[in-house]
């Protein structure tokens, strides 16, 4: 039935298609679910993945479905699109799609349904091609699915191409997914996603692995095929600000549970849910006063979890949950379809004169002696080619620049990946020597300096890891890997009693709970497991820690606890910091100083407040203009003149 | 990107096939017969090393006793057979049960001894390799490669003919041969660990190199070196029944399985079951080494877990 | 593409040739550490210690082992791989003669194997977390645990001697004269047009290719299988699934290929198992190849022959090698130049 629908259709995007044979009414939701509970039965009490959920998403409307991970929003896509994991069933409501009932729909049918009706666009999309197909088998395949012609097929997927604005689109079919970018990766994967003018397109966080730059222009080219093609978008991300701007209505997800729901503008100027307003408040903004981060306690409960908590599951978290909270879910209605799952919700309606004024940045303690220092330091690194290595090329990762960090100030340096800021971390731990130029360390200078130099050195500057997992040996109790710093060469031998009192004082340092020392670090979660990181810098006593990306992997929840973590530990012991990141809503949070790093040059710098309320350089403009912002009104992907196309 | 410690999979990650009503079992099934591997491999192997070491009181008889008027006479439940030879007896009259027994001392000695061998050399070179990388690293890979251009079963005889007979000299050449197959890969395994932000964390605080690889390196990569060594036992029977067949291996007076084979091939026609009793006998204790590996690596190695779950 | 294959064929061949120098000269040191006497054999047994040392001088042992080792390289790169003591005939013809035989044996074993092991690779996976999983996985490691020469005995057992229908002796049966033409005697019947003869030459190579098979079949269908799995949680299966692609259509069509490549691999790596495991099988078969040879040779303590067989097997190793790299270039798209 579908596949008669389609092939009446004739691929022009240039007029806007009507679906199907049966004439839609535009009140007919596209997708509509009532009262769906989803369980899993995995250990011995089943649990509720997904807890009734409720709402409708008309035809051409963007749903924007906005939740940290764990919160049940992609486990809502599997659902969608009928592919649930072992032991997950749906135990109530119902689900229509087109007014069909998926639920009730045999298997077979439903998966027809899958690239024709329902498109997917997943969420790393460098591995979403088959790496052995060029771009043209892959579209091949999708296309004889959808029945078109195999005279039609080159030029039906050169249209398509062109549609999402890939230049040289003939060329980019005899490629392999690894010669492209994931930006043109992605761009392909929603030609072949509209490809059958779907009535439903499920997008899991398709920008989330893309950098900032990139993911402008392709929610950009999103937005408008779904225009074109009068297409009904879920759009799953963990980003509140990118889903207010972007999609129709937002829905809040929280442990399976849908907690709020409305008009994107409304959720977020006048968040209702205490969660909502935590999201919202959790991410620094990147204009405007510098507010204290809110901090919610603990982190989402797990699968596991969920079954001691018959009632609202934010209730342990919550700051205003009474005794009710905890035994039953309470729902309100608000003006304009906002709905939201909390019984305190309409007396805390928008109240940003509660949230505090935020620690300042620490700046320089000492103006005189910086405590590290790069003088004109440059790193090359040459790659051999040829039959035998004769050719010598070289790639510039850091071009010569000089950078002073004094004693106990906080400097950032932004940039996208490639632009060189990881290798000048690099340098300065001496993990490579510089090609040109030279390191200082506590003013001795340690380029390519001995042994006994670098030791020393390296016991004045210390680094958090990005990936908490890798910087973590899980054969270490968290006592011995706190403490680490104490077995080191050339100090004194520490007794156990000594050992435990020092790895209990790191350890409230950075808040972790009281029993943790003794447990192992895959009983961790990742925010502990970057406390531990963090504990572990500090163990030394270092007059610098580098810290690479450390918040990037977390949750917005707890990046907030990192963050007020770190300003605290500033001010305590007064230990300067050297931020590294691709985010500047956390650089300006922490860094009194920023550098700006393109293609391994320093493009701007200067004091934080400075450079990012009034950026000179065009590059920087681009990377503030990219975030979207708190303020609903300003419209969001910017809109940019005469843009490029991607080649 | 974003934290995976607690949550439930995304869309795309570990997409299983979907599920029938029969897959919601299948998980915890899969984890109990990987278990059953190392049982039962564990169990074989415990068996044949006990029948190995009281092989003098298990034995009915001396396995070099001829008796002459019992020759290749079939085991004790067909006809003609005799309860005093309870498998029967071989071309020379001597009794097939004990000298099963006996040739097991011989294929355990090699295969624990060897597979010792191969796997404290290999791997000592591999973490070395893989730890400091550069020439280091070269050099010995370059070595492993040139090894693993022979042959093994090639290289075995040519060493044999070089070292001469007797069952140190097999023990030798398996080690010999065998270090390449544990240094490579141990040396892989060593390679990922080596990336982890642990090491050069370690690396950082001024440890000494030979503290990172005792204390960092050595225990991620023990897992896989006891599955090898496992294994490898398995390769080292094999190896020995091959070298006794062809009379390479130990000298006329000593018992092994191999040369049980080789002499009931040439009666094979008149008794089938004296070449089927050491064929087994070899066929199940690989079994159980090879099954007690498979165990040991799903048990030890958690990542592998996650295989076929 | 032609241009790509020839690239990588003969840069791997020629970076083999300095291996193959390191390998003779290995063979050739350890072969001269031998305890016994290799000239024992030669001589009568009232020889005296003159006559040993004349016939010491004329094989040229009382050189150093560097000079002997250049007079044998010399000699081998013109073809002369010296004179086999036991067989006093040359080392050259000798090899000539029977490395057909074996060439034959190995490229029909491994076709059964992979006859075999594709699709049980593929079982394998399919069962995975359903009932079939521990039959399937215990067949298979059984299978793993039998060497190539046992399997030879049992197939010789049950079907040579217990049920007589297939002969387990020679390549051809007695009495039929063998064609010299290329030596491989699949095609040499075909081109003389004796279908009876063919058809006994395929029915002597069955036993011995199934022995060499099965010790090499339960190699490949673990890799198959464990590589399968790795792709089944790959992102691209789960787009490709998202997209409505049925799933034995993502089974061969994307997994197979993707999963071939480690295949293969370990395919080159473990082909000296097979290689050595014709030693056996020839010998077990009385097949008249290299490996039957061998075993002869070194029974003999025939230096120079060992010496000759050695270095072919090295050869063909690194030949093997050579093949399964271009092969893994022509495979993978990631491996090749950008264009």
């Amino acid at each position: 039935m579908m596949r008669t629908e389609f092939q009446s259709n004739t691929l022009q995007p240039t007029e806007p298609q009507s679906i199907g044979v049966r004439p839609m009414i535009d009140s007919e939701s596209v997708l509509s679910l009532q009262g769906v509970t989803l369980t899993a039965t995995l250990g011995a009490q089943p649990v509720s993945a997904l807890r009734d959920l409720n709402f409708s998403l008309g035809r051409a409307r963007v749903l924007g479905v906005v939740g940290e991970s764990g919160a049940g929003k992609s486990m809502l896509a599997r659902l969608i699109s009928g592919l649930l994991p072992p032991g997950f069933d749906v135990t109530s409501g119902t689900m229509r799609f087109v007014g069909r009932d998926l639920l009730a729909m045999p298997t077979r049918q439903r998966r027809e349904l899958l690239g024709r009706q329902i498109a997917f666009i997943p969420q790393e999309p460098l591995t979403a091609l088959n790496p052995l197909w060029t771009i043209a088998d892959t579209f091949n395949e999708h296309l004889t699915r959808l029945g078109v012609p195999a005279s039609q097929r080159f030029d039906t997927a050169l249209h398509l191409l062109e549609s999402v604005q890939l230049a040289t689109p003939a060329q980019m079919l005899r490629r392999y997914p690894h010669q492209l970018s994931g930006g043109q990766c992605q761009r392909v994967l929603i030609a072949m996603a509209f490809a059958s003018e779907p009535a439903l397109l499920i997008a899991d966080e398709p920008t989330t692995a893309l950098d900032v730059v990139t993911q402008t222009r392709v929610m950009r080219m999103l937005a408008e095929q779904q225009r074109q093609h009068a297409t009904a978008v879920v759009l799953i991300t963990h980003d509140l600000r990118l889903a207010a701007h972007v999609c129709d209505d937002v829905a809040v997800m929280y442990a399976g549970d849908m907690v709020e729901y409305g008009p994107a503008r409304d959720v977020l100027d006048r968040p209702r849910h205490p969660y909502t307003r935590a999201l919202k408040y959790a991410t620094p903004d990147l204009t405007g006063p510098r507010r204290r981060l809110p901090v919610l306690k603990q982190q989402m409960p797990g699968l596991s979890a969920l079954a001691d908590l018959p009632g609202c599951r934010f209730a342990p978290r919550c700051p205003s949950a009474d005794a009710a909270c905890g035994h039953a879910l309470q729902h309100r209605a608000a003006p304009n379809g906002h709905r939201v799952s909390c019984s305190a919700a309409c007396e805390h309606g928008a109240d940003t004169a509660e949230l505090q004024a935020a620690l300042a940045p620490p700046t320089p303690v000492d103006d005189a002696r910086p405590v590290a220092e790069l003088r004109e330091a440059s790193l090359t690194y040459y790659t051999r080619s040829g039959l035998f290595g004769q050719h010598k090329t070289g790639f510039d990762a850091v071009k010569p620049f000089s950078l002073k960090v004094y004693p106990g100030e906080f400097v950032g340096i932004v940039g996208e990946s490639g632009s060189g800021k990881t290798s000048v971390a690099r340098l300065l731990m001496g993990i490579e020597q510089p090609t040109e130029g030279r390191v200082l360390i506590a003013g001795a200078d340690v380029t390519h300096g001995t042994a006994k130099q670098v030791r020393r050195a390296r016991e004045q500057v210390q680094i958090i890891f990005q990936d908490p997992q890798s910087a973590l040996n899980p054969r270490r109790s968290v006592e011995r890997l706190l403490t680490q710093a104490l077995e080191a060469a050339g100090l004194p031998a520490v007794d156990a009693a000594e050992r435990r009192r020092r790895a209990l004082a790191l350890q409230s340092d950075v808040g972790l709970p009281a029993d943790c020392v003794t447990r192992f670090p895959t009983q961790l979660s990742g925010g502990q497991k970057q406390r531990v990181n963090i504990g572990r810098a500090l163990c030394a006593a270092p007059a610098l820690i580098v810290a690479d990306e450390i918040v990037s992997g977390l949750d917005v929840s707890v990046q907030a606890q990192i963050l007020n973590l770190l300003l605290e530990l500033g001010r305590e012991h007064q230990i300067a910091l050297l931020l590294i990141s691709h985010d500047l809503s956390v650089v300006r949070y922490l860094c009194s100083r920023v550098l700006v790093m393109r293609r391994g040059e320093v493009v701007e710098q200067g004091p934080t407040e400075e450079v990012f309320s009034n950026p000179q350089h065009p590059y920087t403009r681009t990377l503030i203009e990219a975030v979207p912002s708190d303020d609903a009104g300003i419209p969001w992907p910017p809109v940019a003149a005469g843009e490029a196309r991607a080649a | 990107m974003v934290d995976k410690s607690s949550s439930l999979p995304t869309l795309v990650s570990t997409a299983s096939a979907p599920a029938g009503a029969l897959a919601r079992p299948a998980a915890k099934r899969g984890r109990r017969l990987r278990s059953v591997n190392l049982w039962l491999g564990a169990a074989i192997v415990l068996g044949v090393v006990l029948c190995a070491i009281f092989a003098p009181w298990l034995a009915p008889h001396d396995p070099l006793d001829q008796d002459l008027l019992h020759m290749l006479s079939p085991p004790a439940w067909m006809a003609g057979g005799d309860i005093a030879f309870p498998l029967g007896t071989d071309s020379l009259g001597r009794d097939v049960l004990s000298r099963l027994l006996y040739g097991s001392r011989i294929a355990l000695t090699v295969a624990v001894v060897a597979a010792l061998g191969a796997g404290v050399f290999g791997s000592l070179l591999a973490i070395v390799a893989g730890y400091f990388g550069g020439w280091v690293d070269r050099t010995i890979s370059y070595l492993v490669d040139l090894w693993m251009s022979f042959p093994p079963v090639v290289l075995s005889l040519v060493l044999m003919v070089s070292l001469g007979v007797g069952i140190e000299n097999v023990i030798l050449s398996i080690v010999l041969v065998d270090w390449t197959r544990f240094c490579r890969v141990v040396r892989a395994e060593v390679m990922v660990v080596r990336q982890r932000d642990y090491v050069l964390a370690a690396q950082l605080m001024n440890f000494s190199h030979l503290r990172i690889m005792l204390r960092e390196i050595l225990p991620a990569a023990l897992p896989l070196m006891i599955t090898l060594f496992s294994l490898e036992m398995g390769v080292a029977i094999t190896v020995e029944a091959l070298l006794s067949f062809i009379g390479l291996s130990v000298p006329a007076n000593v018992t092994a399985w191999g040369v049980m084979i080789a002499d009931a091939r040439i009666s094979m026609h008149e008794s089938m079951s004296g070449l089927l009793f050491p064929v087994l006998a070899i066929v199940i204790t690989v079994l159980g080494c090879n099954l007690l590996g498979d165990g040991l690596r799903v048990a030890l190695d958690p990542r592998m877990r996650t295989k076929g779950n | 593409m032609l241009r790509l294959i020839v690239t990588v064929l003969s840069r791997r061949l020629v970076s083999a040739i300095p291996t193959l120098l390191m390998l003779s000269l290995v063979v050739f040191v350890v072969l001269r550490l031998i305890p016994a006497d290799p000239l024992a054999m030669m001589l009568p047994p009232n020889a005296t210690p003159a006559d040993a040392a004349v016939l010491r001088h004329q094989l040229g042992f009382d050189r150093p082992i560097i000079t002997q080792f250049g007079i044998w390289l010399l000699n081998a790169l013109h073809g002369d791989l010296g004179i086999s003591i036991g067989f006093q005939q040359p080392v050259t013809a000798l090899i000539g003669s029977t490395l057909p035989a074996t060439l034959e044996l190995c490229l029909s074993a491994l076709l059964v194997s992979l006859l075999i092991s594709v699709p049980g690779g593929v079982l394998a996976y399919a069962v995975t977390d359903r009932r079939g999983e521990f039959p399937v996985g215990l067949t298979v490691v059984l299978m793993q645990s039998v060497p190539s020469f046992l399997w030879a005995l049992l197939l010789i057992a049950v079907l040579g001697v217990y049920l007589p229908i297939l002969p387990f002796a020679g390549r051809v049966g007695d009495g039929v004269p063998m064609p010299h033409l290329t030596g491989f005697l699949l095609i040499d019947f075909l081109l003389k047009g004796e279908w009876g003869d063919w058809l006994g030459a395929v029915r002597h190579l069955v036993l011995p290719s199934l022995a060499l098979a099965f010790g090499f079949a339960p190699l490949v269908i673990r890799v198959l299988r464990s590589s399968l799995l790795d792709q089944r949680g790959e992102a691209y299966v789960a787009v490709a699934r998202l997209r409505g692609v049925s799933e034995s259509r993502i089974l061969w069509r994307h997994m197979l290929k993707n999963a071939a490549l480690p295949a293969l691999t370990m395919i080159g790596v473990q082909f000296g198992f097979l290689l050595g495991g014709a030693l056996l099988v020839e010998m077990i078969f009385s097949f008249p190849g290299v490996g039957n040879l061998m075993i002869q040779a070194v029974r003999n303590n025939d230096l120079v022959l060992i010496q000759g067989i050695a270095i072919v097997f090295c050869v063909l190793m690194l030949l093997i090698n050579a093949i399964v790299d271009t092969l893994y270039v022509i495979l993978n798209p990631r491996l090749r130049k950008p264009s």
